[in-house]
């Protein structure tokens, strides 16, 4: 399981790191008028579509086995909690919490664009797929 | 006294130093870029080492490779200071260097 989150995490933040290197230097060229941008060049920006694409797929997907992992049941006669209850009804709400307490300073430091959008989204379903991760190692163990 | 090349009139504007000198010599600026990358990653391995023992790489490798954007990205503002392949060049040892950086991590430090 540690080896498993090492590589997931690896992976994800490889491509969340060059989505904000590459937007930012883009972004620093739309910004400025710069002569010279690395969107100019065909390859990167196909590069960088692409990237956002596996994302937004892991985002889906990272969301979908959270869910699941919240509707795990366990069978009675162990010494272990039953269902994952607890998390269902209280994450979802920590959850909402957290998105409004970020969204102003969000929106008014990055705008309203959904260039930066991802980043943040699928950082959030990293953290999520951590978490059922280790509720799922906390109640069967490694699998 | 003779000169290897035409010398950059330095009464117009600042940068026009940098843009003359580049316009003679094309190399400057990747040597400068270069210059800037080794003094960062050389420098910070050097002096971890010698605070630690041990000096962390693949982090100075990233930290590095940044501060070579930052130069990259200014001197894209205007023409005759580097070319796209050289900022196409730097970026992707942004992303190579990103590779080596999560890739190199340990379990523990996730």
């Amino acid at each position: 399981m540690g080896s498993q989150i090492t590589l997931t995490m690896s992976l994800v933040f490889i491509g969340l790191f060059s989505i904000a290197i590459f937007g930012f230097a883009i972004g620093f060229a739309n910004d400025t008028g710069a002569v010279m941008s690395i969107a100019d060049d065909t390859e990167f920006n196909d590069f960088s579509t692409d990237n956002e694409n596996s994302l937004s797929d892991f985002k889906d997907d990272s969301k979908g086995t959270y869910e699941s992992i919240l509707d795990t049941t366990v069978e009675p006669g162990s010494n272990v909690a039953q269902s994952t209850g607890p998390f269902a009804v209280s994450t979802p709400g920590v959850i909402a919490i957290g998105t409004n307490i970020i969204k102003l300073p969000y929106q008014k430091i990055f705008g309203s664009g959904e260039g930066f959008g991802i980043f943040f989204t699928v950082f959030g379903g990293v953290i999520a797929l951590l978490f059922g991760f280790y509720v799922y190692k906390t109640l069967r163990g490694n699998p | 006294m003779a000169y290897l090349y035409t010398l950059p009139n330095s009464t117009s504007s600042a940068d026009e130093i940098l843009s003359q000198t580049t316009n003679v010599f094309p190399a400057f600026t990747p040597l400068l870029l270069f210059f800037v990358f080794f003094v960062v990653f050389l420098g910070g391995i050097t002096r971890q080492k010698l605070r630690n023992g041990t000096a962390d790489y693949s982090a100075w490798a990233i930290i590095a490779s940044m501060a070579t954007l930052l130069p990259a990205l200014l001197f894209s503002v205007s023409a005759g200071f580097i070319r796209l392949d050289w900022l196409i060049i730097v970026a992707s040892l942004n992303l190579l260097s990103a590779i080596w950086f999560f890739m190199d991590r340990k379990i523990s430090e996730v």
